[in-house]
This record gives structure tokens, sequence and C-alpha cells, in this order.
């Protein structure tokens, strides 16, 4: 897929190999995501999608090959500074993982705090992605109290609002019904019309079917082919 | 590091605490009746060294005569003695002082010396040593050196008991140096599981914290802070309670007078407190360091 490669490239993966034990979890992934673009990664459960936004977001790391993250090779950078680097990257579970004995300001402002931002600012960008996901009235509500799609626009909230260079989702409507994952759906279009990069590790075909961006196809843990819708 | 992240590390050690208090009771317990019993040992070992000072201070060497010593000879042999490195003052007591005094310290039981013939007790010089020789160490060489004069029958000073006190507390020393050690080992390893156990029962919200980009710093330091919390309370409250089993020991069980003669025990002083503090905080952090070292593992 290195054919794609765009001007500005924001995540590009060469040779990447992913290995548990004896089995090759991803074999030979080369990938180039440019900035601003809308990347589906569609494949059936097990064939390797969630490993592969596990990489990008340095949740694990490569058995062998090369990622480079915004230009910076992620096996040159040092543990230390991996934080900083994760800033640049917001993600979407299936499973929401907020943090339940937070609330969804807590849940939200934790990633800015975290980056050290003033407390004002940290109010002010906090309730701006909660209006941005419908969700402003709920602000000092418990995970727990909320809806499976209420929770995954939290997450959504949480992931956007560090306004990270890239978004990943693993099967961010998985966990919903059709309207909640619609909505979901709406406001991930939003953050790329407002800039961001968004990956989207699906098996839902309903989903890359209505969208328009890169599908890439992948299946045993490799990549057999990529169209544009 | 900026007053956001301090006041968040903050605002969450204190979430963690009131989260799941029992868990932080057991290790402030555990903590507290570390540095009780660490601190009982420093204040007795402090104490009887105090006590072996002060009985240093007044070693008093007894020299006693033979029943053949001519009254001319006393004398220039008082200052031969005298002349002895590390004596101070030598004082001649004769067979009849030695009776009364006897006598005076006997007070109403005086009829058991009536059936006696004759005084049955030696002349002798009380020897008074200067501050330098009195150690052990120094008194065995000047009591050898008294002992070869011809005139002088025995020379006591209570070696016998003191050697073995000596040894005794050396023992105590190397007991209370493994003991010491070994209690706070088991605060470290209570402290260590406790953060363990927080660290597990957190280990999703602490894995979504370094998923949106939070330092090693921002995760561990809350549990830091919940460790040295505990520590400094466990210290506190250890304390508090040493200085109350202290306040009693000296109000009902160190009669004047009784056994320790003239010496008054004391407390900690302000350094060994803050030391017993520092050492609650130090077990705290040890445990915070040792569970957290293994869930940081690049």
């Amino acid at each position: 897929m290195l054919d794609d490669a765009g001007p500005d490239p924001v995540v590009q993966m060469y040779h990447v190999y992913k290995r548990y034990g004896s089995q090759d979890a991803l074999h030979d992934i080369n990938l180039i995501v440019s900035k601003n673009d809308f990347l589906f990664i569609a494949g059936p459960s097990g064939a390797g999608k969630t490993s592969l936004l596990r990489l990008i977001f340095m949740g694990e790391e490569v058995s062998r090959g090369q990622i480079l993250i915004n230009g910076i090779n992620l096996q040159r950078v040092r543990r230390t500074k991996l934080p900083l680097l994760r800033r640049n990257i917001g993600v979407v579970f299936q499973d929401f993982r907020l943090i339940n004995s937070y609330t969804v300001y807590e849940n939200i402002a934790l990633v800015i705090e975290a980056a050290g931002r003033q407390r004002r600012y940290i109010q002010k960008k906090v309730r701006q992605v909660l209006r941005m996901v419908g969700l402003e009235d709920r602000i000092y509500t418990f995970p727990p109290k909320l809806s499976g799609g209420e929770q995954q626009r939290v997450a959504l909230a949480r992931a956007a609002v560090g306004d990270p260079l890239i978004l990943l989702a693993d099967e961010p409507t998985g966990n919903l019904d059709t309207d909640c994952a619609d909505m979901v759906f709406d406001l991930l279009k939003q953050l790329h019309l407002r800039g961001s990069t968004i990956i989207v590790a699906t098996h839902d075909r309903r989903l890359f079917e209505k969208a328009q961006g890169r599908i890439v196809l992948l299946n045993n843990g490799r990549i057999e082919g990529e169209i544009r819708s | 590091m900026n007053l956001t992240i301090l006041s968040s590390v903050f605002r969450r050690a204190l979430r963690n605490i009131s989260a799941s208090p029992y868990l932080h009771m057991a290790a402030t317990g555990t903590i507290a009746f570390s540095i009780l019993i660490i601190g009982a040992f420093a204040m007795l070992y402090m104490n009887i060294n105090d006590l072996i000072g002060s009985w240093q201070q007044n070693i008093r060497v007894v020299a006693y005569l033979t029943d053949k010593v001519p009254k001319a000879s006393i004398e220039p042999l008082r200052q031969n003695i005298a002349g002895l490195y590390g004596v101070k003052r030598v004082r001649f007591v004769s067979k009849d002082q030695a009776m009364a005094r006897l006598r005076s310290q006997l007070k109403h039981r005086q009829s058991l010396l009536d059936g006696l013939s004759e005084n049955p007790l030696p002349a002798a010089f009380e020897i008074q040593l200067i501050r330098a020789w009195q150690s052990w160490g120094r008194i065995d060489p000047l009591t050898e050196q008294i002992k070869a004069f011809p005139e002088i029958s025995d020379v006591e000073y209570g070696e016998a008991w003191l050697h073995r006190f000596s040894a005794f507390i050396s023992f105590f020393r190397l007991a209370a140096l493994i003991i010491g050690g070994l209690v706070f080992a088991t605060a470290v390893f209570v402290c260590t599981n406790t953060i363990r156990l927080a660290i597990y029962a957190k280990r999703a919200e602490l894995e979504i914290m370094r998923l949106v980009g939070a330092t090693d710093f921002f995760i561990s330091t809350p549990f830091y802070i919940q460790n040295l919390l505990e520590g400094l309370l466990g210290g506190l409250i250890a304390i508090g309670l040493l200085f109350a089993s202290y306040k009693l020991f000296v109000a009902n069980v160190q009669a004047p007078g009784v056994f320790m003669g003239p010496f008054q025990g004391r407390f900690l002083s302000l350094p060994g407190t803050g030391a017993l503090l520092a050492a609650g905080m130090l077990m705290g952090w040890c445990g915070s360091f040792l569970s957290l070292k293994q869930f940081l593992k690049p």
C-alpha cells in the first residue's frame, strides 16, 4: 500500500511483523496513512486489526519492521519519550474503557491534565468536546449511569480532547445499536472534517460502505488489498 | 511539572486512600507497629548506654590490704598508688572505719555484729579514677598494677558482672539490629503488597492513563504519596504510643533511687524522633518503589 503514499504521511509502516509466540498476528505489513486520511481497516475477527492499531498507538512493540509516526521512528524513541508521542494519538475502544470511578468530566480532563495544561484551559476544552458529542448535560455523571452509546461518545470526546494528530477507533460501533452507531460514526466524520486523520478498524461492512475513504482489507494478518469508496 | 499535574496527583492519591480505607489502615497499622518496635529497641538501647555511662562515671576500685601492713607503710603505699596513671584520688579506710561504715549500713541489724570477737574487715584503699580511665578496657591493666604491690591482697571493682553486662550489651545491640532489620523488611513487604493490590484494582485505570499519554511520574506519584502519608501517619502513631509508654514507665515503674540509682531514663531526642518518622516514610516509599518497579516495567 506504499503506492498510496500521500504528500504528508503521518503513519508509515514498513515490513511490519507482529508475532505472539509462534504465530504471526501481522505479516509483512506495508502501509502509509497521510494527513487527514479517513482509513478503514476492514477484516473478519482475528484478522489482526486490533494488533495493527496497538502497534500504532504504541501499546506493543513490533517484532520486525519499522513504524514511523509523524516522521518519528518508534523503535528509536526512548521509553521516557513515549507518553509525549502518545499524546498525538487519540484512541477509541469497542469496550469504551472509561474509568468508572471518575466523572465524565474527569475521564476527559485526564488526557490534558497528564499533558500539564492549565486548569482554565482544561475546563474550557472539556466542555467544548462534550458539546460536540452532545453530552454537556452529563458532565458530572459517572460512566455506569450512561448508556452504551453515551459512553462511546464520552470515549470519543476523550480521544479528541487533546487535538490529536491521529484518531484510532477499534470497532467503535461494535457494542452499539444502529442509531448509536450512526451517531458515533457521524462524530468521527465531523472530527475528520476538522482536520484529524482517522483510522477505524471494523468488521462492520455497513460502516465503510456508507463512508468515503480508503479501505484496507486485512485477513490472517496480511493486507489483501485496498479499495477507495 | 506544573500545578495542574501536582494537584491531579494529590487528588488521585487522596481518592485512592478513600477508595480502599481498610487496606490503607492495615498498611498504616503495620508501619506504626514496626516503628513502635524499632523505636522501643532504640530507646532501650539508648537508655542502657546512658545507664552504663553513668555507672562508668562512678567506678570505684577498692584495693584490700593484707593484715600485716605496718601503719608506717600505709601513707607511702597510698602515695605510690595515687601516682599511677589514671588514678585521681586514693582514700585510706582503716579496719575500724570499715566496721563503722558496715554498722551504719546495717542500721537496725547492728546486733548481728555484736557477736564478733574481732574485726574481720580488711583495711582498704578506695581509689577514684580520672574520667579517661573510667572504661572497662583501661581498668583491668590498672588493677593489675595495683595488685602487684605485695601489701595488696585483692582488688575489686565488680569486674565479673560488668564484663558479663558488657557482653550482654553487645549481644543486645546485634539482636536489635537484626530484629529492626526484619521488622523493617516486614513493613516494606506489607506496603509493597498494599500498593500491589491497589495497582491490581486499578490496572485498567492505569492502563488507560498510559494510553492517553500519562508519564510514569503522573501514574506512579499518587501511589508514592499515599504510601509516604501512611508512613508519616504510622510513624506519628508509633511515636505517640512510645511517648505514652515512656511517661507511664517514668510515673509508675521507675521509682526514684530503686535499682537504677540517680539515673533518669530519657525519651528519644528530636533528631531521633525525626529519624523514626523518616524510617516510617522510607518503609512506605520502599513499598511503592518495589511494586511500581514491576508495574512500570517496559
